[in-house]
Order: C-alpha cells, then structure tokens, then sequence
C-alpha cells in the first residue's frame, strides 16, 4: 500500500509513450495500453487485498508553501479508495482490450489509446487523493480527458458539439465545486479531508456554512454525476466512440460525482439541509432521467439516460445517509452498465446503426452478445439474484428507514421505468423479425468479447459481497472504523425486497407485451398520450430551455459587452481623439491604432484615477 | 571622493553589471572590425556566453550579505539579487530565439542587434539593484531606449517601424509622467536617495503634503504602467508587439515587464509604505490607502486583456493581450501586497519559462510567413507532434491548468488575495472570472493545433538553438507546476527580502 501511488504512474507512462510515439506504433499502441492498465489493475488488487487486513495508509508531503500556509500533497489509501482504484483500473484494462478490437483500423488508433491513458491517470489519481485542492486538480484532468474522447471523432459536428457541451456543462458545476472548496479552505484553513471533517466534528464551522459549501460542493458532484439539471451534456456525450461510454459515462467520470459526496459524506451528514438536497437531486434525477429513457431510439441513448437514472439512485443513497448502499451501487453498476455498453458497442459493430427501430431478431445471430446482454438488462432492472437486484434494493431500504417516504415510492415508481425500457430495448434489439438485413451480421472479434464476459460474470456475482441473506460484507468493511459513515446495512422489511422485486418483473411483463408478444400495440403507448410521448421524446425540452435561456443570454451579455467595448470604452477614447482629428477620421483610422489615442488613454486614467483620490480624499475641500 | 576611496569600494558586488557592459563594448567592437559578410551569429554566441558569465558571477554573490556602494545608489540586497537572476535567465533564453532569427527578407544589423539588446538588459539590471532615483531613472532609460531601437530592427518591414514610433511616442509620454511623479517625491523629500525619502517623509510629513504624495504616486504608478504593459496604459502593447522581431517581442513580454515590476515594487514598498496617509499617528501607510486604486486597476487589466483577446487573430497580438492580461495578474499580487515577494518572484519566473517558450515556437512558426495569423497552427500536432505537446504545455500552463507552474503562480496569488486582511474577494473573483475568460482563446489555439486539419504540409524543422529554448521551457514549466517548493526553497534559503528595507 505504501507504494499505491504507482497506480497512477503506469497509465500516465502509457500516454506520454504513446503521445511520442504513438505514430510509429501503429496498432501496437494497444498493447502498450493494455499491458500499462494491466499493471496497474493487478497492483490495485493487491492493494485492495492488503486493505482489508491493514488499517488506512496515507503519506503526505509539503508541496507549497505562501506565506504561513502550507498545502500537501500525498496519497490516502481508505476502504473507499482501494474499492474505486479496483473499480476503474479493471474496467479501465477491459475497456483498453474491448478497444483494440473496437477502434481497429482508425486512423487515429495509437491517439485513441494515449486518450485512455491520460483519462485512466487521471480518474486514479482523483481517487488516490487525500485532500480537496488535489482532489480538485485531478477532477479539472478528468474533465480534459473526457473532453478529448468525446470529440475523438472531431470531424463530426455533433461529437465536437458535444465535447464542448460535456465541457462546458461540467464546468458550469466545477465553480460550484471551486467555490465550496475555497469557502473551506478559509473556514477550516486547510484543504485536507481530515482537517475538515475535524472542524466539522468540533463545531467550529457554523451549520449554514456547512450546508452552504456541501450544496456548492454537491453542484460540482452533479455535474459530473449528471445529475438534473446539469444532466443534458451526458446523453449527447454518447457522440463519442462506445468503449469511451462504457468507461467514462459507466464506471469512472460519472462516478467521480458520488465519490465526491462520499469521500467528504461527514460533512454532508453535518447539515440535514444539504443531504435532503442531494436526496431530493438524486431521486428526481432517477424518475426524470427513466421517463425520458421510455421512448428513445437511439440505443445508446436509452443506456446514457438509464446511467442518468442509476446515479440518480446512487445520490439518491447518500442523500438518505445509505454509504454503504450508495457505493455498493455504484460497484454493481459499473459492471452491469460497463457490459451493457460494450455489449451495444458489439451490436453496433455489427450492424453500424444506432437506432433500435432498425434493428431486431438479433438473437440467434449473436449467440454471445444477445445473452450477455440479457444479463446486464436483467441485473439493472434488479431481477433478483443479479446484481442490481441487491444494490437496488439496498437503497430502497435506505431511503425508507430515513423517512423519505414520497422519495421511495418515486424510487419505485423509477425501478418499474427501468425494466420496461431495458426490456423494450432488449425486445427491440434482439426478438422479432429483423428489420433490416443482417445477413452479414456476426460476433465480433475475441478482443471485444473476452470483456464482456468478464463484465458479464461480475454483473451476476458482485452482488453477492452484499446480501441480507449471506452477510453484508462490503458494508461493514466500508463502514468500519468510522462512526460517521453509519451503518452497513440497514436491516429492512421483507416487503421492500417484494415490491422491488414486484415492479421489475411488472415492467418487464409489459415490455414483452408490447415489444416482445406484441399483444399490445406500440402505439398503446405513443398514441394514447401522443403530448406525454413527445415531451418524453424531446427529453423535457430542457435543451431548448436551455438554448432559449442560458446561450441566449450569455450571447446577450457577449453581444453587450462587444457593443459596450465598441461603443463605450472605444467611444470615450474616440471622444478625446475627436478634439485633435475630428470624429469622422477616427472611425477608419482607429484599426491602424492611433498612437495619440494610446496616450490620451492613459492621461485621461491617470486623471480619474487623481480626481476620485482628491474627491474621496476630502483633499479638495 | 578621491581616488582612494573610490577604489576601495565594493566594486565586486556589481561583477555582473561589469561582465554585462564589458560584452557589451566587445561585441560592439567586434561588429565594426568585422567583414562586412561575416556571419554575425558568433556575437550572438558570445553574447550568450556573457549573459551565462554573469549569471554565474550573481550566483556566486548569493551568499554576500546586503551591501551597496556609492552613496547606496547602487545595492545589492535580496530583492535585487532575487530578481536579476530571472532577468539573466530569461536574457539567455531571448538570446537563443535571436540567435536562430531569421525573417524572410534577412536583417542587416544583427550585430547591433547583440549588443542594443545586452544595453537593455544591463538597464533592466541596474533598475533592479538602485536604490536612488536617479539611478533608477538611468537604468529605465537604458533600457527604453534601447527597446525602442530593438522594436524597429526590420528596417525594411512597414510593421517593425510602425512599432518603433509607437513604441518611442507612448514611451516619451511615460517617461514624463514617470519623472514628473518622482520630481514630486523629490520636491517634498529634498532628496533623490530612496532610503533617505523613505526616512524624512517618515518623521517630517507635513499634513497638507499627503495629497501630493498621493499626486506622485499615482503619477509613477501610471507612468511605469507603461512598462508592465498594464490598464491605463496598454494599448501600445498589440501594435509593438505584433510589428517588432519576434525575439524582441518575447523580450518586451518577459524581461522588460520584470524590470518594470522590479522597479515598481521597490519604490512602493521603500517609500509608499513607509509614509503615513494621515497626520495622527499610527494610520495606515499611504500604500494601503491606494490599494483599493491598484487592485482596481489591476482588475481593469486583467478584464481588458483577457476579453479584447478574444477577438484576436494574429498570435502576436493574442499574446500581446494575454501579457496584459498576465501583467493584471501581477498586479493583483501588488495591490494585495500580502507574501508579495515570493508570489511575484514565482509568477515571474513561471511567466519567464511559458511565455518564452511559446513565443519560441511562435517564431518557429511564422518567421518565414507573411502573416501571422492563427491558422499557422493548424494541424500542427501532424506536422510536428512534439512541438505541439511542447505548445500545449506553454498553454496549459499560462492558462493556469493544474500541472504547470502557471497554475502554482495563479494558486500563489490568489490565496495571497484571501489571506491577507481585508481579504480581497472581489479581485480575487474579477481574476477567476478572467481566467475563465481566457480558456477560451487559449484552446482556441489548442483546438488548431490538435483538431484542424493542417493548412500547410510542410514539415517543422527545429533549429538547434531554438530547440534549446523551448525544451528547458517546457521541463522547467512542468516541473515547477509538480513540484513548485523546488524553486521555493530555493528563495527562502537564499534570500531574506526584509533587508530591501535595511
């Protein structure tokens, strides 16, 4: 564990190799990839092992110091750290195999790979970090890193658009996060997780202040997190290449937001206000993002909106006190999601669209993909005995004990959304008659399909660490040691586990009604509520909220400030020009730049600057 | 003096000055004896080798304890030692791009271009060490003027001359107002010598001079804003910047600015901080009365530079608004006055390495071109993948990405700004929101160089002496943004800034 700051290292090696060399590589930029990440997995294991027998490790040095501050840096190795370096650097090393088969023959293979490298540095050095400011300088790197592989196919409008969205929608949270993180800083006077949570312990962080800097600090969580209403930059995300999706919008990126809240939860449990906040964000996000998932087409789509959803549920946990519920969650559906995209990515490969409307009865010609498929729809919609099933439920208990009664039922209500649109997609995907040929359609290369069993087998039985029938391993082992966390598990009704398990099955009854049997019309849907179908469809409309809104007045306040400076300031300068050259002149001549105008300039400051002294001076009167 | 005395000062302690001016007079020498066709590059070696001598001699002064020689115009305390030594960095470095400068239609005074360009350094150096007013005047001219000659060395190049002029007419008018201030100073004090103004002012004031103190100070702060290329006096920066050679761009960009930040802070400091702004006794010195002046200027500056890039095309230019939006950055670190030093010093050197180092490829770029529009840039990554990473690095790092030094310098100040008391929050805020700002024209360049396609196939090549510039650029960038306590260190083990004062 003393050396787990190497994790990082192995990817951040692959990426510079590969940024140099990357070219004369060619494909074998792969192996270079999958060997580093290797590395890096099998170190995480190791350490993750080592945890649960050894106490928490961190180190720390002095990295800067102004004036009498000192800020550190270091490592920290705790339960919920060695449990996510686990998480990314396995899907991290899957996704880099999946990839060689995916993205082979691109032109730009070996960039691809050296994308993937700076992004898996990034994410494990964000989850290695023991305190705020450098948690906050690995967050900024995540965000470049998905930047970069979300616009990896920069010549289509839409990915650039998109990358730029990503960007610029994370951003938006990031101030939240920033300024939370220095209203801490001033407040505590240090940027340590421990330095905070001991200030928080002893009281000498007012309670407003506490809520005040969790909300800005949960703004940066949901903007990563995509979390309503920062949510709208992830399902255009899905512009870039599917492995991408698979580890940045599944298992890591989007992940970051809940690790967030997680990592600094005794805080958040300090201020009823901000974990009802996250609460009420979370469980929102979960229904919101499951009606919208309802009625998309685009296979991806469905699978960024029902991301949108599960980390709604996620938020959803730590916003009822449920730690260990949340994390759990967060295990299971990096696995299941992670599957779920390659296992579209595979059916993409195939048969090169995106619109389910096109597809069908791919069943019998994707013998591998089609079940491995089936296993992570089962395991999302939380049939029980799969994963899902069990983190699911987890939550459900959570949000129950801690009163959240109207939040639980939306939670339900949610649940019963998800499997009918796993199951409509699955129907749609694989069972009928095709609806286009697919003569030609085949597995992919072993490459893509050796992930995705491995995905496939941990979307069954990494439920398993967590059950109420075999012992809540996973968390008690979070939990342990630390009184602030709460409890590992909290003992529910056998009800909850029923109705659960109840409405998963009752959407997918319906789904096979309508997609599979077909005993239903599918217009039953679309045409009975047409008006509810559309505002599905078009996703609330909180794009075009926001172009209306938000672009049109930052376009507003740019297009003002261009008038301002040209009018205004320019017109001040113009006004004392125009005594020496005569208005007129000016206007063309400005462009070349007139030296006297340079001067005047700084007379007439120099003079305002003297009257305001005098005046405000009392020196004149 | 006799002659006795005069030769049993201290003369060792200006060894630097000496080595600096005795290239100088060699170089100038060698130009007139040489063929006309020789290739002057060797001046440009011997230049270097000079700068390197004299970076060695101040080195080898770092342990001598504070000291000055003739009647304390000349000092050798931390605060100069501190800073001259990014001055002969950087001069190195500039004299590496010019050695490799080669524009299209050939320059025909190169050798002038040597030694005008050490006259200039040797300016900026002894307005680092003065510690009298006429001495400082001296030195900020010798190093103006000899910039204004530099700005104008493509004599056959409309724009250089362009810059010249405006260059010469903005820099007259700074001049005056400059020495008007300090003839205020001067009139109150009854002396030029910064220690003995510091010290009458302290205990004489009379109460109704207060406000012509404050005349002065406003009118030096003005006056050098010309030299930090800073609101209200900027706008010369584009034209110059963009018309002069590009080594002389990259000079005025670093090492100009860090005289003229020198030379502002020791005058605030050694006289505006020592002087009452009220006649009761105990009130705040004048300096803390104008600081809210100052950090509003400063956020002026930063606002100015940072939105008018915005619009720009030409690289010059774009890097000509982003110095006076890093010059606003600076500033804020002056007005907040809180750890000044070692935040002003860090940002400076870290200013030094990504704005040389971007300005190196910059010239690699377009020194051939007729234009230098941004387009050069395009595809860039394709032609030339390490000159790419080594730009995206300058980038990151001036647009204060974690990971680079620029960051550390930003980090620096801004937690200046909060720590001190009253904390700044508006400027502090004014100086994230225009950094914010500046991402956008900063990945602008990024987003030619790593997604256009390339404009031009032609392949980069890097000469040797600009391949040295930007390589010690980029590893002192990088390591200075992971580990900044490196440089730190080295400050606070070396230098005690208090005997500025002594």
């Amino acid at each position: 564990m003393e050396n787990a700051w190497i994790i990082p290292l192995f990817p951040l090696l692959s990426f510079v190799i590969l940024l140099l060399f990357g070219r004369r590589l060619k494909e074998a930029s792969a192996f270079v990839g999958i060997l580093l990440t290797l590395a890096s997995f099998v170190y995480s294991m190791l350490v993750l092992f080592e945890r649960f027998s050894a106490p928490t490790f961190k180190t720390e040095a002095v990295w800067l110091s102004i004036g009498d501050i000192q800020l550190t840096s270091g490592f920290e190795v705790n339960q919920l750290n060695a449990l996510m370096l686990f998480i990314v650097s396995l899907v991290s090393f899957l996704v880099h195999i999946y990839s060689k088969g995916y993205m082979s023959g691109d032109e730009r293979f070996s960039v691809f790979y050296a994308y993937l490298g700076l992004f898996t540095f990034a994410m494990l050095g964000l989850v290695l970090s023991p305190n705020l400011l450098q948690t906050y300088i690995f967050w900024e790197l995540v965000g470049v890193g998905s930047f970069l592989l979300i616009g990896f196919y920069f010549y289509k409008e839409e990915a650039k658009a998109a990358a730029k969205k990503a960007f610029i929608m994370t951003r938006i949270g990031d101030a939240g996060l920033f300024i939370g993180m220095i209203l801490l800083f001033w407040q505590v006077g240090s940027f340590e997780y421990d330095e905070i949570f001991r200030a928080v312990d002893k009281g000498t962080i007012s309670t407003g202040m506490i809520t005040l800097t969790a909300i800005l600090i949960f703004a940066g969580a949901a903007g990563k997190s995509g979390q309503f209403p920062l949510h709208t930059w992830l399902p255009d995300a899905m512009e870039g290449p599917t492995p991408v999706s698979a580890l940045i919008h599944a298992a890591t990126m989007v992940a970051a937001g809940v690790y967030l809240v997680a990592a600094l939860f005794p805080l958040f449990t300090a201020s009823d206000t901000a974990l009802m906040t996250v609460a009420l964000v979370g469980a929102f996000t979960a229904i919101f993002a499951a009606s919208i998932g309802l009625v998309q087409t685009d296979i991806k789509r469905v699978l960024a909106y029902s991301t949108v959803s599960q980390l709604g549920y996620m938020m959803l946990a730590l916003g009822s006190a449920g730690y260990a519920a949340g994390i759990f969650h967060l295990m299971t559906h990096a696995f299941f999601k992670a599957l779920l995209f390659l296992a579209a990515g595979s059916v993409i490969h195939a048969v090169h669209t995106q619109d389910i409307e096109k597809m069908g009865g791919l069943w019998k010609k994707m013998r591998l993909t089609g079940p491995l498929f089936l296993i992570g729809t089962l395991a999302i919609s939380g049939v029980p005995l799969f994963s899902g099933f069990f983190s699911k439920d987890e939550i459900l208990i959570a949000a129950w004990a801690h009163g959240h009664t109207v939040l639980f039922w939306l939670a339900v209500v949610s649940a019963f959304f998800t499997s009918f649109y796993m199951f409509r997609l699955f129907f749609m995907v694989f069972s009928g008659e095709p609806r286009t040929d697919i003569s030609k359609v085949h597995e992919p290369p072993s490459a893509m399909t050796l992930p995705m069993v491995v995905l496939g087998i941990l979307a069954v039985v990494s439920g398993y660490v967590n059950t109420p029938w075999f012992g809540t391993f996973l968390g008690d082992w979070l939990t342990e040691g630390n009184e602030a966390l709460g409890n590992g598990h909290m003992e529910g009704s056998a009800w909850i586990m029923l109705v659960a398990t109840v409405v998963s099955l009752l959407g997918i009854f319906l789904a096979w009604l309508i997609y599979g049997k077909k005993t239903l019309s599918r217009d039953w849907l679309a045409g009975s509520s047409s008006m509810t179908y559309s505002i599905l469809y078009n996703k609330y409309y909180i794009d075009e909220f926001y172009q209306l809104s938000f672009v049109k007045i930052a376009k507003g306040i740019s297009n003002f400030l261009r008038i301002f400076e040209a009018f205004f300031v320019e017109g001040i300068v113009k006004g004392i020009a125009g005594a020496v050259q005569g208005l007129g002149k000016t206007g063309a001549k400005q462009q070349d730049g007139q030296v006297q105008t340079y001067g005047a300039v700084a007379f007439f400051g120099l003079a305002v600057l003297i009257v305001i002294f005098a005046l405000t001076g009392g020196y004149l009167l | 003096m006799d002659m006795k005395t005069f030769l049993s000062l201290e003369w060792e302690i200006m060894a630097p000055e000496f080595i600096i001016l005795g290239i100088i007079i060699l170089i100038s020498l060698l130009d007139i004896f040489m063929s006309k066709r020789a290739d002057r590059k060797v001046l440009g070696w011997i230049g270097i080798a000079g700068v390197i001598g004299a970076a060695v001699s101040l080195a080898l002064l770092i342990d001598h304890s504070a000291a000055s020689i003739l009647y304390d115009t000349f000092r050798l305390d931390s605060f100069s030692k501190a800073f001259k030594l990014l001055l002969l960095i950087g001069a190195v470095l500039v004299l590496f791009l010019a050695v490799s400068y080669e524009p299209k239609e050939g320059i025909e005074y190169k050798g002038e271009f040597y030694y005008l360009f050490l006259a200039a350094l040797l300016g900026a150096m002894m307005m680092a060490s003065s510690g009298d007013l006429i001495s400082l005047f001296t030195g900020l001219e010798l190093l103006s003027i000899s910039s204004y000659i530099l700005a104008g060395m493509r004599k056959k190049h409309l724009l250089s001359n362009e810059s010249a002029m405006k260059y010469v007419i903005n820099g007259g008018i700074s001049t005056a107002v400059t020495l008007f201030g300090m003839s205020y100073v001067y009139g109150l004090a009854g002396t030029t010598n910064l220690k003995a103004i510091s010290t009458y002012l302290t205990r004489n004031l009379d109460e109704q001079h207060i406000y012509l103190l404050g005349l002065a100070f406003f009118m030096i702060f003005i006056g050098l804003s010309f030299k930090l290329a800073s609101a209200p006096f900027h706008m010369w920066a584009p034209d110059v910047y963009e018309g002069a050679p590009t080594p002389v761009t990259a000079f005025l960009g670093v090492a100009s600015k860090t005289a003229g930040f020198v030379l502002l802070v020791r005058v605030l400091l050694v006289i505006f901080l020592s002087v009452p702004s009220d006649s009761w006794p105990g009130s705040d010195p004048l300096l803390i009365k104008v600081q809210d002046y100052m950090a509003f200027l400063a956020g002026a500056t930063m606002i100015i530079g940072n939105v008018i890039a915005l619009r720009q095309r030409n690289v010059k230019r774009l890097f000509a608004y982003s110095s006076i939006a890093h010059a606003g950055y600076l500033l804020v670190a002056v007005a907040t006055v809180s750890t000044l030093f070692e935040t002003m010093w860090f940002y400076l050197l870290a200013y030094l390495f990504m704005n040389l180092g971007a300005f190196a490829v910059i010239q690699l770029l377009t020194e051939k071109a007729d234009s230098e529009d941004i387009s050069h840039f395009s595809g860039l990554y394709r032609r030339s993948p390490v000159l790419a990473v080594a730009m995206a690095i300058f980038i990151l790092s001036l647009a204060g990405i974690p990971g680079t030094a620029g960051f550390i310098g930003k980090l620096n100040i801004f937690i200046g700004a909060l720590i001190t008391t009253p904390a700044h929050y508006v400027l502090a805020s004014v100086m994230i929101a225009a950094t914010i700002v500046s991402y956008y024209y900063y990945f602008g360049i990024m987003s030619q160089m790593f997604f256009r396609p390339q404009e031009n196939g032609e392949k980069v090549m890097i000469q040797a002496g600009i391949g040295v510039v930007i390589g010690i650029c980029a590893v002192g960038t990088i390591l200075f943004g992971i580990m900044p306590n490196l440089a730190l260190d080295f400050l606070h083990t070396n230098f005690d800034f208090t005997d500025l004062f002594q």
